[in-house]
């Protein structure tokens, strides 16, 4: 670890042009499975701030592109929404033997934990309120004002549901280790039943969901995180994943991620972006959202079958997470047949 | 279940004999709440792992018996009645698996057959064999 902060410290001072920047207190924390996560102090002329460093790992849960992530959180941070200020993007191998970025750390906050029937307790109204609302406006934006227009994905309305599924379907093709009847199932059916086109292309973020973002004691937002699988793409996929079971946690599924009740969610979300949550169309993305975890899963399982990461979330992705969207996929397809 | 329990109990000793103390006592209390709760499942699937797999396989069986006689595409209706007239010689795990695959392989055919025929009646069976095996293997976080 002391390697890593020497090596840290002596990158920042020539990035920052600050020769008498110190690095002190690295140490990794739980989280961001598709990114090794560190804090640290960095000191700088009587200033001293805490900083976050997301390096690659040497396999990932999913393989996602850094610059991306990095360019997302500069775009939207700068659009004044509850996203940690962005310091610097390196992605030469060389200084720290991966590449990485660093952030600022949001200090006294916390995440939701995913699996906890309750994560935020007196707070879920105000935490609740200010999730739809702040994934409305990452709808509203508008990927060409925010810089992001180039980013991955369809950008034609027609298109873009079936060019995701198609995304994800390479991803089980590619990772599965066994059959897995009820994905493959659950791909036909979204093919062979589309959504209709997507109001606008907008920047989806991806994993925008209890525990991916930071709250502090008064029950403020003050953190969305974990950017890395944005892209451009139907709005109505992150309102889809946001209100998957899976982040309920076991709890009540009529308040998606332990938060406020389905129905005064999306209308904060439509609110907020101007949009319309068709339920025919959001029933479509609900699918797809379990899909999309499936295929996650699926990748993350082989990651860790095969040594490339062996971290134990890789193992419990493949395992109870896996396990969990085939039952939704099984149980909602199953009903409708 | 993937991956199988040898593989995540190897893995588990790799990690906690490598890295955990090194990245600090934040990082390593995460770790090691993870790997409790991957012991507690192996425990769970070492009590359940066969009986789940031989239920699954018979169901698949069964399920195959009788999509059989109205299944009009000769090679796969040969394919289902010959399947349905398998059986686990063996309760190893690996064994079980290995015929597991092939049946859960052979039972996307046979679904994608339905839909492609328009046969409800077909899908709905293979859809109530579908949710009862996603139910089973279901994981309680419960210890």
């Amino acid at each position: 670890m002391s390697d890593l902060s020497e090596r840290l410290q002596a990158y920042l001072r020539v990035k920052l042009d600050a020769p008498d920047l110190t690095v002190s207190g690295l140490s990794r924390i739980p989280g961001g499975a598709s990114r090794e996560t560190y804090r640290f102090r960095a000191r700088q002329g009587g200033q001293e701030r805490g900083l976050i460093l997301r390096r690659d790992p040497t396999a990932s849960l999913i393989e996602t592109e850094r610059s991306a992530e990095y360019r997302a959180y500069e775009a939207f941070h700068g659009l004044g929404l509850p996203v940690p200020a962005p310091v610097a993007l390196e992605l030469d191998p060389a200084p720290l033997e991966r590449p990485f970025f660093i952030m600022e750390e949001i200090e006294n906050c916390q995440a939701g934990a995913i699996l906890s029937p309750d994560p935020f307790g007196p707070h879920r109204q105000s935490v609740g309120r200010q999730f739809y609302t702040v994934m409305g406006r990452i709808a509203a934006a508008d990927p060409r004002d925010v810089g992001l227009s180039d980013f991955e994905g369809e950008t034609d309305i027609h298109d873009v549901a079936m060019h995701e599924v198609a995304r994800w379907e390479k991803v089980i093709d590619e990772d599965e280790i066994e059959p897995q009847p009820i994905a493959r199932a659950a791909i036909r059916w979204l093919k062979r039943n589309p959504p209709p086109p997507a109001q606008k292309i907008s920047v989806v973020h991806g994993d925008y969901r209890t525990g991916n973002f930071l709250y502090d004691e008064k029950g403020d937002i003050r953190a969305i995180l974990d950017w890395e699988m944005s892209h451009l793409g139907d709005p109505l996929e992150d309102l889809g994943w946001a209100i998957d079971p899976l982040w309920s946690g076991g709890g009540d599924v009529a308040r998606p991620g332990g938060m406020i009740p389905r129905a005064e969610g999306i209308a904060l979300w439509e609110k907020a972006s101007g949009l319309k949550a068709d339920p025919e169309a959001l029933t479509w993305w609900e699918i797809f959202a379990s899909l999309k975890g499936a295929a996650i899963w699926i990748s993350a399982a082989r990651e860790y079958a095969q040594g490339r990461n062996i971290d134990p979330i890789n193992a419990f992705s493949g395992w109870f997470t896996l396990a969990f969207h085939n039952n939704v996929l099984a149980q909602r397809l199953g009903a409708a047949a | 279940m993937s991956p199988e329990i040898p593989t995540i109990l190897a893995l588990t000793v790799q990690k906690l004999n490598g890295d955990l103390a090194e990245n600090g006592a934040a990082f390593a209390q995460g770790q090691m709440g993870l790997i409790g709760t991957m012991l507690n499942f192996a425990a769970k699937e070492y009590e359940r792992g066969a009986d789940i797999r031989v239920t699954e396989n018979a169901e698949l069986r069964a399920l195959f018996a009788a999509l059989a006689p109205d299944v009009a595409d000769a090679a796969l209706k040969a394919k289902l009645e010959a399947a349905a007239a398998t059986r686990d010689e063996s309760l190893l795990i690996s064994k079980l698996n290995e015929n597991n695959y092939a049946l859960r392989r052979l039972l996307t055919e046979a679904q994608i057959h339905a839909e492609d025929r328009g046969d409800s009646a077909a899908q709905q069976r293979i859809w109530t064999v579908l949710k009862a095996m996603a139910a089973r293997r279901l994981v309680s976080l419960a210890p």
